[in-house]
């Protein structure tokens, strides 16, 4: 997941209501396991990705390829191995290196972990997290988990703030006539950098826990809620959309 | 009239996670406050400062293990028969370090957290959130996320959440540190209108201290002392070294090279993504110059762009127009990062190995003309030079030692140019004093970054300020 913060805006996913936009993330991420063409699904995805640029732009749309990017390329550089059987596309004298019944299996994978990657981030991205948090505890999840929840999710974006300024720190201290270091280099300097992150998160374990306690949490009487959903409008509409709109991707892949 | 605080007999020892036991922090200390005293306990680095407000709030040694001895009463009421979540209505606790105490996802949450807490109506909520807002000037920072927000907003942000919930004791730890000269002096203000008791713990005696509190307190070799107030203070300047000459008064400093890193005609832009409200965040800078052996000042409002324009400075971040010249030459990302050395405001983030002697030895053992006893003796030097054990483990250590730990690792680079972001917060002035002269040494121009404008006004050389988005020089 690479939720990293919310971004304001004012797009019609900012207006969906939460509890509904939950539902349709969920949905959505059912959705791209059904038996649909290749094409169908990266249309589908290719939808998702348009329609989060508009929200949230193009900016963040980018950033969230591009942190998901190592793992597709992992994808596409051993997925097509996997699968033997099939129409050969590469092979080596007799060897058969890659099938076209491989590709599209790595192809399909990806469509599915880019589209469920979006749908997640598009919900964090546009919705604050109290009322993400609300939007549990309407769903009878118990205040504890929800704060659960929520807390992981403002600890990712924390790590990684972290790690980004440990690497600043990093490349502040190479020497004058360093040279460009090479990947073996590179991946050895992410040890000390990555372990660092790891001890900050690790440090903010006893923070963490003596703030919660000392902002009340453990009290025995009820918690109040400063926000509500109240102010989302037409909640029966956009639960009913939430519902349509998977329905209609599925219809439309049958149809065409 | 009963005590708002009152400690007996109190000691404590830290866990030791080594062989070596550790030494009481506190032995035998005694405290009263009564209700509604303003209270100022000066204490040394290293002295318990911080420990003993945890202790007052409960999370010591909950969350960080030791041994405690001795009677804590709050408001007549026994510390061991509280949990710290009982303590909500009765006492808030500002963190020295902003940062470890936020919990929620934005500001208006952060504020609102507590207070639902407590079960408190949303109207009555809701007003107090707002004027709270408004007091520490964060409407347009109300969705913004910690990550988002400068050092100084963040310290806002606690002190914001202690006015709303609106506790009767208050327990400030370094709370005017960050703060800029305006939030200063609406903090002192609080302070000496709301009927409160407030115990402010401070490392440095700042010149807002003066006619704010009914007693000043010193706490020293595991116990406090009390008396005559010019009395304590002197033997607490003593005690940090501020009596010492300054360190910059008897350095010979030596340019290898004169060199001016200057800026003309720079522009940058920030905009923080969880808010529409806030408008897009500019700076410009027209003309800066920073020259070898020179200690220039920069001092700002908080949020005003500093960290900013030090990221600029040292290619972390690259400017939409104008550029950075090394001696005319211009410079950029990389090749400023090798040149121009930050200090970042948190040690932590700058640190990272097992070892001081491994973290020090990290930037020479990456060079090409050094061999192994020359990085030995040069780290063995540098580790004396300030003050530090070579096998001692950084995470362990204190903030001073690791402050002092991370100028160890900019010493060696012997940077012409470095950007020192709030050094003087949480040091003594005498201790950034002997960090600034020791990065000095050869010559090297220093930016001191620092809210403190009695310490700029004493040291710098010349001074700059960023008003209105504009760095413009004093």
């Amino acid at each position: 997941m690479t939720t990293n913060t919310y971004i304001a805006g004012k797009g019609w996913l900012y207006r969906f209501d939460p509890r509904a936009k939950l539902l349709l993330m969920l949905l959505m991420c059912v959705w791209f396991f059904l038996p649909v063409t290749l094409l169908h699904l990266a249309l589908v995805v290719a939808l998702v990705v348009l329609v989060g640029a508009h929200s949230t732009g193009w900016h963040h749309a980018w950033r969230t390829v591009y942190s998901i990017s190592p793992m597709l390329l992992f994808m596409i550089l051993f997925m097509p191995f996997n699968v033997r059987e099939g129409v050969p596309l590469v092979s080596i004298g007799s060897f058969t290196v890659i099938t076209k019944e491989g590709l599209e299996q790595a192809l399909r994978l990806m469509s599915r972990f880019i589209g469920i990657t979006y749908v997640c981030t598009l919900l964090f991205a546009t919705t604050v997290m109290h009322e993400v948090m609300l939007t549990l505890r309407w769903y009878h999840l118990p205040y504890k988990a929800s704060l659960v929840v929520t807390l992981a999710f403002t600890y990712i974006p924390f790590i990684a703030d972290s790690f980004s300024q440990i690497s600043e720190s990093h490349r502040l201290r190479e020497a004058e006539d360093e040279q460009k270091k090479k990947v073996g280099q590179r991946l050895k300097d992410l040890v000390p950098t990555l372990t660092s992150a790891l001890v900050v998160a690790l440090r903010s374990i006893p923070n963490l826990a003596m703030s919660l306690e000392m902002r009340g949490f453990g009290r025995q009487e009820r918690r109040s809620s400063y926000h509500s959903l109240d102010a989302y409008h037409h909640v029966c509409t956009n639960f009913l959309l939430a519902c349509i709109i998977p329905l209609a991707f599925w219809l439309a892949s049958m149809l065409f | 009239m009963i005590n708002a605080l009152s400690i007996e007999d109190l000691s404590f020892t830290y866990q030791s996670w080594t062989e070596k036991e550790n030494e009481p922090l506190f032995r035998a200390l005694s405290l009263a406050l009564p209700a509604g005293s303003k209270t100022l306990l000066l204490a040394p680095f290293n002295k318990g400062k911080t420990t003993l407000a945890k202790i007052i709030c409960g999370v010591c040694p909950k969350y960080f293990p030791g041994e405690l001895q001795g009677d804590i009463n709050l408001y007549g009421k026994s510390l061991s028969d509280l949990d710290p979540w009982d303590l909500l209505p009765v006492c808030t606790y500002v963190s020295q370090n902003p940062q470890e105490q936020f919990v929620a996802t934005s500001v208006e949450e952060e504020i609102a957290f507590p207070l639902e807490s407590m079960g408190m109506e949303r109207e009555t909520m809701h007003a107090r959130i707002e004027e709270a807002i408004t007091q520490w000037g964060l409407q347009d920072l109300r969705t913004s996320s910690e990550q988002e927000l400068s050092g100084g907003e963040r310290k806002r942000v606690l002190l914001a959440t202690m006015q709303a919930i609106d506790a009767s004791f208050w327990l400030l730890d370094e709370a005017f540190d960050d703060l800029d000269q305006h939030w200063r002096d609406q903090l002192k203000h609080l302070i000496a209108t709301k009927d409160k008791t407030v115990l402010v713990l401070a490392s440095r005696y700042l010149r807002e201290f003066d006619d704010l509190f009914d007693q000043v307190l010193l706490l020293d070799e595991g116990d406090i002392a009390s008396g005559d107030r010019s009395t304590l203070i002197s033997r607490f300047a003593h005690l940090c070294g501020d009596d010492l000459p300054s360190p910059l008064e008897t350095e010979h400093i030596q340019p290898s090279q004169k060199r001016i890193l200057s800026c003309k005609s720079l522009q940058a832009e920030r905009s923080r993504v969880s808010t529409t409200k806030s408008k897009q965040f500019t700076l410009e800078v027209p003309d800066f110059q920073l020259r070898s052996g020179e200690l220039v000042t920069l001092v700002g409002p908080n949020g005003s762009g500093k960290s900013s324009f030090s990221r600029l400075l040292c290619g972390l971040d690259t400017p939409i127009a104008g550029q950075i010249t090394i001696d005319g030459e211009p410079f950029r990302d990389k090749q400023l990062s090798k040149r121009v050395g930050y200090l970042f405001q948190s040690p932590d983030l700058q640190i990272f190995l097992p070892t001081v002697a491994e973290e020090l030895s990290w930037s020479l053992k990456r060079r090409s003309d050094l061999s192994k006893s020359e990085i030995e003796s040069r780290i063995a030097t540098c580790a004396e030079l300030f003050s530090l054990d070579l096998e001692d483990t950084p995470t362990t250590m204190s903030y001073p030692l690791r402050k002092a730990l991370q100028a160890a690792v900019y010493y060696l680079l012997d940077r012409p140019f470095y950007i020192l972001d709030e050094l003087d917060s949480a040091l003594t002035y005498q201790s950034t004093l002997s960090i600034i002269a020791h990065l000095r040494r050869n010559g090297a121009g220093i930016l001191l970054i620092t809210h403190d404008r009695q310490f700029a006004d004493k040291v710098a050389q010349r001074s700059y300020t960023i008003k209105e988005g504009r760095l413009i020089a004093v």
